[in-house]
């Protein structure tokens, strides 16, 4: 091959990857700075909606196929009553644990005259359609969008307690961010003192750690925490989220180093609750 | 390429984004899944070379970025990159081995990862990093190596090599049929 059509093409193709290279950085820049947020939703959004349909589809033909390999014939319907089964449960977990909210609730009623109240906020019941497309973040993904009145920002309740809070939302679905995400940070309280910590993830399958808790103050192994419901808090109050696993301190620590499981059961998520309650409202 | 082509390539993606979504994000082991979006620059790279390996992978981690909840046009970044060093990485190489594609497509994939997380964590995202690549490694690696033939069978399909000076095609071909 002569030399110059080989440097030739050696051009071309430096100059093919850096144009490719450049593209990309501004892609990732225009979105960093959020200049390019409305046409990145509106493609996402867009894509989802087209993707929808197709993926529903496909996954009524895998999720039979499936069932009938692993040898139960009914799998299928067994699977729904289950799902069906552990929502109930999970609403009766949530309703006996918010006695303990309720409680350190009335003893705040005496110090402040003012009552936490979470009744009454409208819920969308969703499934979870798929689990997160990435390696790198903790999500799942429900059935139910923007159509039935889903927003980016509702928290997400399933089983005995908080689940996440949605981060996406097309015309027929949305992403929920988990919070054992590692992004996910949640404002919990706890204790008849009403103690205020912070639940923030570790990524799937780990145990939330529990941070911003003094050395000295009064928490046990077992111990539920609720939202906190600040102001402007991304959660309403009074919401279970975790059960304390273990409280350790060691002397020059600035705050005792406490872990949590979450209370609901992240693995097997079939239904979930989008509470349609948004920061501020 | 021509517009059979597009059309060829156009499939194969959305296959594999099909496959994806409704079979291997439930595949799942300490929170991980194979990722066969992933896998399609590296076998476009290795069956077509560098230049459509590179384009391939921008386009593809375009389309797979719609769905993501990570920084946008992150994967398209690495995308181009794989398929690009990918391709420059392998043109020498003798194809008549069938474990060929298999390592390429490991070490693709694990170097692929390894970026994926430090560019996140550039993009103030340290969990990514931190938290999530050494399962997205454990799984995603030996699983490439699993995927790496049929991906390179629909890949060679629909991107073939430019000409007959690169040879890819052709090699590889052989070492499939």
């Amino acid at each position: 091959m002569p030399r110059r059509t080989r440097r030739t093409r050696r051009a071309r193709r430096g100059m093919t990857i850096a144009l490719l290279v450049v593209a990309s950085i501004t892609i990732i820049t225009l979105d960093y700075r959020g200049q390019a947020h409305g046409v990145i939703s509106w493609a996402k959004r867009g894509a989802h909606d087209a993707f929808s349909p197709v993926q529903h589809a496909v996954d009524d033909v895998v999720r039979p196929v499936g069932s009938f390999l692993s040898g139960a014939v009914h799998a299928g319907d067994l699977e729904n009553q289950n799902a069906k089964l552990r929502r109930q449960l999970g609403a009766l977990q949530r309703q006996a644990l918010s006695r303990q909210a309720l409680q350190n609730a009335v003893r705040s009623l005496d110090r402040l005259d003012a009552l936490p109240w979470t009744g009454g906020i409208p819920t969308v019941v969703a499934q979870v359609t798929a689990l997160s497309p990435s390696d790198f973040t903790a999500t799942v993904e429900l059935d139910k969008g923007s159509r039935q009145g889903v927003a980016v920002g509702m928290p997400v309740v399933g089983g005995a307690g908080l689940v996440g809070q949605v981060i996406e939302v097309w015309s027929s679905g949305c992403t929920v961010r988990l919070v054992t995400d590692v992004r996910s940070s949640v404002g919990v309280r706890f204790g008849p003192g009403d103690d205020l910590a912070l639940v923030q993830g570790s990524g799937l399958g780990r145990d939330l750690a529990v941070n911003l808790v003094a050395p000295g103050v009064p928490l046990h192994t077992g111990e539920v925490l609720t939202t906190s419901g600040l102001q402007h808090a991304q959660f309403p109050p009074d919401i279970p989220v975790a059960r304390v696993r273990s409280v350790s301190s060691t002397p020059s620590a600035t705050q005792e180093t406490v872990t949590a499981q979450p209370l609901a059961d992240l693995d097997v998520l079939t239904y979930v609750d989008v509470l349609q309650w948004q920061s501020g409202s | 390429m021509t517009s059979a082509d597009v059309a060829r390539s156009t499939l194969v993606v959305a296959v594999v984004l099909v496959v994806q979504h409704t079979l291997l994000d439930s595949v799942r082991a300490g929170g991980a899944h194979p990722d066969m979006m992933l896998l399609l620059p590296v076998m476009a790279g290795y069956a077509a070379g560098p230049d459509r390996g590179a384009v391939f992978g921008f386009v593809t981690g375009l389309v797979a970025d719609l769905f993501l909840p990570t920084p946008f046009g992150l994967s398209a970044l690495i995308g181009c990159l794989l398929g690009f060093v990918t391709g420059l990485a392998t043109r020498g190489l003798v194809r008549s081995s069938w474990w060929l594609p298999p390592v390429v497509a490991v070490a693709a994939t694990a170097a692929g990862m390894g970026a994926y997380a430090i560019l996140g964590a550039v993009l103030g995202d340290p969990a990514m990093l931190r938290a999530y690549l050494a399962p997205a490694l454990a799984v995603g690696a030996p699983s490439a190596a699993l995927l790496a033939i049929p991906v390179l069978r629909m890949v060679a399909w629909a991107v073939p090599p430019p000409g007959p000076a690169h040879g890819h095609g052709a090699q590889m071909g052989g070492a499939l049929r």
